[in-house]
């Protein structure tokens, strides 16, 4: 079952074609990986599935619905986007994390110690000043702060871009454990194609706003992406 | 107590001697090459034409029997001038002037209203003109402090209302807390001022009602009561610029608008 299906999606940025008419169909459960080099459109896809940019024409359904039929709120909830730039709010740790619960009336149904121990995160982390954070400390919260919401897909944007290069395929190991324990859709946007191939289902790749090719990771041609 | 000693006529001659500053200003100023002289002479001209102007219409306007007629006309020019030149502060927002003017004009007309009622203001021109002038051009000034800082705010946090939309929150959620920091910020000038009454300046009304020859006390009272019409009439301008701003800055689909 397909969970999100894009149709014909078309939008221009500055003058300029960003998207050109993309299709792609993400089904329940399964790790996309959206690839291409900088300004292929990867980003720009990813904030119009949860409408933070509308597109020019075309359709995004999420759950056989439009999503221009369904409340932004609600829709942003179900998809939560994790950007990449892990932007923190003012106040604690916790403060961050229950921000979204808090605001969808589901405060006291939010698990912040699940949450942070899901991203690696200890309990103690919840006191911390979230803007004095190191940066994959603010890419976990960011993380955590995402799942607090319950959502059914993720929508990560270069999840692993500033992190400690040491310490990248543990955050990659992190989000698979997520994803298969709370059985969640994730979409991933990655410039680096090794990643994509270690993480996803299927690759979509995407070249001057279209997508070149769409197939199962182990059938990717990866020589060809960029 | 009397006013000022003079007829007009001899103050035309007093206000000649007195120009002897506005020469000492363009000396100084071409003799230091601070460069404001010209800007100084063509702002004295503007000024004074406008002033003398409005002077020669207030002359006939407190003598015209049907002058209540006229003061909304000249309400309505005020909210109106105020709105478009408050916009211009707005930045890229386009057609400001929708959201500015009725801020203008709800904050101003609330706290002229309150003092109509009160007694504050009586019925005559010579009250009404002057402290609608004063409640106009506040509204105006904090209407501006309040929309240039919250169009800043969303410029400069981008991301993180970005961020906040990503976890559910609507408009009126996200941008909460720089909606408060906005009209605090439009207060503080005034608020400031009004800490410092009567230590460091006697403000204009009060300095204006004593050289007319008025009671200090009264002067004093007065001078309070414009207090509170210029922080009042700035509290509700400035919340409901920001209020109205929402729809300007947001799309219907709770995204930031495209020209941010």
């Amino acid at each position: 079952m397909n969970i999100i299906r894009v149709k014909n999606a078309r939008k221009k940025l500055g003058g300029k074609k960003v998207l050109k008419g993309i299709d792609l169909h993400v089904k329940k459960g399964e790790i996309i990986a959206l690839v291409g080099p900088s300004g292929s459109g990867k980003s720009t896809l990813l904030r119009t599935l949860n409408r933070l940019i509308e597109l020019d024409s075309g359709t995004v359904e999420f759950n056989g619905k439009k999503i221009t039929d369904l409340d932004p709120v609600e829709l942003r909830r179900g998809a939560v986007l994790v950007p990449q730039e892990s932007v923190m709010l003012q106040g604690t740790v916790m403060d961050n994390i229950i921000y979204g619960p808090k605001l969808a009336g589901m405060g006291n149904e939010c698990d912040i110690e699940t949450c942070l121990l899901d991203v690696g995160l200890s309990r103690r982390f919840s006191r911390r000043d979230a803007l004095k954070l190191s940066g994959g400390e603010k890419k976990r919260v960011s993380l955590a702060r995402a799942l607090a919401l319950k959502p059914e897909v993720l929508l990560l944007d270069e999840p692993t871009v500033g992190v400690d290069p040491k310490k990248v395929e543990k955050m990659e190991s992190t989000i698979l454990k997520i994803a298969k324990d709370r059985n969640l859709t994730v979409i991933w946007v990655t410039h680096d194609v090794p990643q994509a191939i270690r993480v996803a289902d299927r690759i979509a790749n995407l070249k001057n706003g279209s997508v070149k090719e769409v197939a199962k990771t182990t059938e990717f041609h990866w020589e060809g992406a960029y | 107590m009397t006013g000022i000693p003079y007829t007009w006529e001899e103050g035309l001659l007093v206000l000649g001697m007195v120009m002897v500053l506005f020469f000492a200003a363009v000396l100084l100023s071409f003799w230091k090459k601070i460069g404001i002289a010209k800007e100084y002479t063509l702002a004295l001209l503007r000024g004074g034409i406008q002033l003398f102007l409005a002077a020669t219409i207030l002359y006939f306007l407190f003598d015209f029997e049907y002058w209540y007629y006229p003061i909304w006309l000249l309400i309505a020019a005020m909210a109106v001038m105020g709105g478009y030149t408050s916009a211009k502060r707005a930045g890229k927002m386009p057609k400001a002037y929708k959201i500015t003017t009725p801020s203008i004009l709800i904050g101003a007309t609330v706290v002229l209203s309150v003092l109509a009622i009160t007694g504050a203001m009586p019925s005559k021109p010579q009250f009404m003109i002057p402290l609608a002038g004063m409640a106009f051009g506040n509204a105006m000034t904090i209407c501006s402090l309040a929309l240039n800082r919250l169009i800043r705010e969303f410029e400069t946090n981008k991301p993180a209302l970005e961020t906040m939309l990503s976890l559910g929150a609507n408009p009126k959620e996200a941008m909460s807390e720089y909606s408060k920091m906005s009209v605090r910020s439009a207060l503080i000038p005034n608020i400031d001022s009004l800490k410092t009454l009567g230590i460091i300046f006697i403000p204009g009304a009060m300095s204006g009602l004593l050289i007319a020859g008025t009671d200090p006390i009264l002067a004093a009272e007065y001078q309070i009561i414009v207090y509170l019409m210029i922080v009042g009439g700035g509290i509700i301008t400035s919340i409901t610029v920001v209020t109205l701003a929402r729809k300007m800055l947001f799309t219907k689909a709770y995204q930031l608008a495209e020209w941010l």
